[in-house]
């Protein structure tokens, strides 16, 4: 008897298996492994984006984040030989990435992507650029425009300091001409606003030092990005001036000590979040949507508080002018951003086809659509005249549920995780006539011209920000060139590791000085430890690096004249 | 069977264990390789990247960044060295929780303080992080009190970063520490005790000339353990605790290796060369501990 069960259960087994694989030979879907450099989630993509890219093209991808899991594995895959079906790494990387054999020639198959060469100018230029030979493709940059060099599409710049409107209006919206004024008005503003309506202490900065040493610039995130407010840009460890020339970052008339030395002021004014030094972005963020935070820099950073029902109710954030700024920003991306799409080398046959196919429906109408805009009838409509309407626009910033015939689950969370994007979001949506980001609407600025935009306007005598800006000389646009900085090798990587560890915590301790007697004589000690860690080499090494992008943007800003 | 048969015999009983010896713990000395190349992925090693002793130059050519080292080898020495000195203190506390005669309370003292060890370092920060933030409860019922008027910041503070490192450890590990100290101590001979109480002995002379003295042996088997990792601190502790403020006295060996070989594009030839360190230092350290032994119990042990 036992035996007789035994071999009926083995039957029933292999049976079920029979049935199990014949089930997934008609439909398993194809697995892409995507190695990204720019993904905030790692693992199976899921979501409304997976349910969307498998109903057209039975794909799934498998993203592998960097930024996640460390940078080690980057080592270790490129050590495999293998570092995925779909490469999204930095700019910097690709030249390495395209010698050590890991990058597929794709010169046979892009040219056939009618959505992806709509930007052949700039892919031309680039691969040009990385082989030296004509018509032979290796990478995709990506967030190109289809504007000019030049051009400087945004009404807002990257970073600039934006207070809420009625905070501002209430200390009497004060004249700033000196960042002496604006921690006048803070400190006045803190007054007023010591705590949110939960009663949790808000503070007019709050800072996070997580991000420190990011996007090619060593340093604190939260000073090198406010440099730009007079006119100056870290590159590296150098610090580009609005005429053309490096300085040194510790120099004590750069726009380094400049903001240093403001922030340190406003912590000696019981301006600055205590918490600052010890949390991290997630901690700030929450406070910024809590209404804790009084300044905010990043144009994107309003995301986290300017609702459309804010704006009307003029509790929203805006720019506020500061006299003596002159701001640095970057036109129109034209040559796209500092990441690189590619092909692993180990891509053949029918899953290169189906991997070109998805990326060039990636770059098109379509996809963009889902990418920039979310999905029709959730985060957007369309209206009588087959122009798109806001709809929900908190979709991304509450996570809300999506409905399960678009797959379910939270918007955030099912939202497009490879985070890279080939068409920029100010490109022009064939179907709409308009661009494809949503504050270029009309429908939506309809319904944001209130009454704060009116006041705000009147009261400066400009449009918007970048208006602004322009009418009063106080803009410096720089072209958009392709420039690809060679990677570092690994003696400047090691001479950047400790300069750029040197100065955060050098920075972070001069935030939190008492006195001024204190703010200097550590300032010096600074300088004198850079000094020991061979900044000097590295400041060289910089200046010669990005030399050719300057000459470049140069020879660009006067073809554009 | 003869003698040497044997002996060949007897020889492939340990065998599996050599094996395993040599694959554990030589092999991963393969990787020192990398200290000599000019490593830097995606491009492997080969006879082109061989520098020789390049990275070990560049830390000492440069006194600064020598400097860092040593700053680096001092924070390891003395966190190391302060947990060493207070490793009775898992035993002492042992003792008194033995001591306590209500038997509810003392399970529940001892779970409590078992409960720590198993929580992940990154948890411990977190609830460091809500209790001791400028908003947490231990700032938030002090003002409230009136005792200040301005939050302290715990956890940005430069001031004695190691010993309260030692307390977030002690307070992790005792309780876990402790339970060796609890099995020796059942082990001790009921009959001692009964005689000390008959001749009169207090509580504290018991503890004094009895349970102590017969923990010591467990006690040193658990400090030449601990001495085995003096170099070895772990990292998750400082990784996490780290921050701005605190870096200087924060950094062991393990966290700082880490760090180089992470942070930016990363430099592994570099983090070889200073982990390399870790063993030269360890081979050192195991001479003196010969040496004093040697003048200490007349013999050494190598």
């Amino acid at each position: 008897m036992k035996r007789f069960l035994s071999v009926l259960l083995t039957i029933a087994m292999l049976l079920s298996l029979v049935t199990i694989s014949a089930v997934a030979e008609e439909e398993a879907p194809l697995v892409i492994d995507v190695y990204d450099d720019a993904a905030n989630y790692n693992g199976t993509q899921t979501g409304w984006f997976a349910k969307v890219i498998k109903d057209r093209f039975n794909i799934e991808l498998n993203i592998i984040a960097s930024q996640v899991v460390g940078n080690t594995v980057y080592a270790t895959r490129s050590e495999e030989g293998n570092l995925g079906d779909i490469l999204v790494v930095d700019k910097s990387k690709f030249p390495e990435i395209v010698e050590a054999g890991l990058a597929k020639d794709i010169s046979d198959k892009l040219p056939g992507c009618e959505n992806i060469m709509k930007f052949k100018n700039q892919i031309d230029v680039y691969n040009k650029g990385l082989t030296g030979e004509e018509g032979k493709y290796y990478g995709i940059p990506t967030e190109m425009t289809d504007t000019s060099p030049s051009t400087l599409t945004d009404d807002v710049i990257y970073s600039s300091p934006m207070l809420r409107w009625d905070l501002y209006k209430e200390i009497g919206a004060p004249k700033l001409e000196t960042l002496d004024d604006l921690l006048d008005a803070l400190v006045k503003i803190h007054e007023i606003h010591p705590e949110n309506d939960d009663k949790d202490p808000a503070y007019p900065f709050s800072l996070w030092p997580d991000w420190d040493g990011n996007d090619n610039m060593v340093g604190p995130a939260n000073v090198v990005q406010l440099t730009t407010w007079y006119g100056e840009k870290l590159k590296g460890s150098a610090m580009l001036k609005p005429d053309n020339t490096f300085g040194k970052l510790y120099e004590r008339d750069s726009a380094y000590y400049k903001i240093t030395k403001f922030l340190n002021k406003a912590y000696q004014l019981g301006l600055v979040d205590p918490d600052s030094g010890t949390q991290n972005w997630d901690n700030a963020c929450a406070k910024m949507s809590s209404g804790r935070v009084d300044v905010m820099w990043y144009s994107w950073q309003v995301g986290f508080w300017n609702s459309v029902d804010r704006l009307n109710a003029g509790t929203a954030f805006r720019f506020i002018p500061v006299g003596d700024m002159q701001f640095y920003a970057d036109a129109d991306r034209y040559y796209g951003s500092d990441r690189m799409f590619g092909i692993g080398a180990g891509v053949e046959g029918e899953k290169y086809d189906r991997i070109m196919e998805f990326l060039d429906w990636y770059a098109g109408p379509e996809g963009v659509t889902f990418q920039h805009n979310g999905i029709e009838g959730l985060n957007y409509t369309i209206g009588e005249d087959g122009k798109f309407v806001p709809y929900k626009d908190n979709a991304l910033m509450d996570n809300l549920p999506v409905p399960d015939e678009f797959g379910g689950g939270g918007f955030s969370d099912g939202n497009n995780a490879i985070n890279q994007w080939i068409v920029s979001s100010i490109c022009v949506n064939p179907a709409t006539g308009e661009r494809f980001a949503q504050k270029y609407w009309q429908s939506y600025k309809d319904m944001t011209m209130t009454e704060m935009k009116k006041e705000w306007s009147e009261m400066f005598d400009a449009e918007d920000d970048v208006d602004w800006m322009k009418k009063n000389g106080k803009l410096l646009a720089s072209p958009s060139v392709d420039f690809t900085p060679a990677a570092d090798d690994n003696t400047i990587a090691a001479i950047r590791t400790d300069v750029n560890k040197c100065l955060c915590e050098y920075t972070w301790n001069l935030f939190f000085c008492n006195s001024d007697e204190e703010f200097e004589a550590m300032w010096d000690e600074m300088v004198t430890q850079l000094d020991g860690f061979d900044y000097q080499t590295l400041f060289d090494y910089d200046c010669a690096l990005w030399q050719p992008e300057i000459d470049a943007k140069v020879a660009a800003a006067a073809a554009a004249e | 069977m003869s003698k040497k048969t044997r002996s060949y015999v007897e020889f492939l009983y340990i065998l599996p264990f050599l094996i395993l010896a040599a694959f554990m713990f030589y092999y991963p000395l393969y990787g020192w390789v990398y200290a000599f190349h000019d490593y830097m992925p995606p491009k492997p090693i080969s006879s082109e990247t061989f520098v020789g002793l390049k990275w070990f130059q560049f830390i000492v050519s440069n006194p600064v960044r020598l400097a860092d080292v040593g700053r680096v080898l001092v924070n390891t020495f003395a966190m190391s060295g302060i947990s060493l000195a207070f490793s009775w203190f898992p035993m002492i506390f042992a003792v008194f929780l033995n001591e306590i005669r209500c038997k509810p309370y003392r399970k529940f003292v001892q779970t409590v303080t078992t409960l720590p060890n198993f929580i992940s370092w990154v948890l411990v920060f977190s609830v460091a992080f809500n209790v001791l933030s400028s908003t947490g409860a231990v700032n938030t019922v002090l003002t409230s009190l009136g005792v200040i008027d301005k939050p302290i910041a715990f956890l940005s503070s430069k001031e004695h970063v190691w010993f309260r490192m030692w307390l977030w450890l002690t307070w992790k590990n005792a309780g876990w520490a402790a339970i060796m100290y609890l099995a020796a101590i059942s082990a001790i001979d009921e009959q001692m005790i009964e005689a000390a109480k008959v001749d009169g002995a207090t509580r504290m002379q018991i503890i004094w000339r009895i349970t102590i003295p017969c923990l010591l042996p467990t006690y040193f088997v658990i400090v030449m353990l601990n001495l085995a990792n003096f170099l070895s601190n772990g990292m998750e502790q400082y990784y996490v605790f780290m921050n701005n403020f605190n870096k200087k006295s924060i950094e062991v060996l393990d966290l700082y290796v880490y760090n180089i070989a992470t942070s930016g594009r990363g430099n592994y030839p570099l983090s070889t060369a200073i982990s390399m360190l870790k063993s030269i230092v360890s081979v050192a350290l195991l001479f003196v501990t010969n040496t004093v032994s040697r003048l200490v119990r007349g013999e050494g042990f190598v």
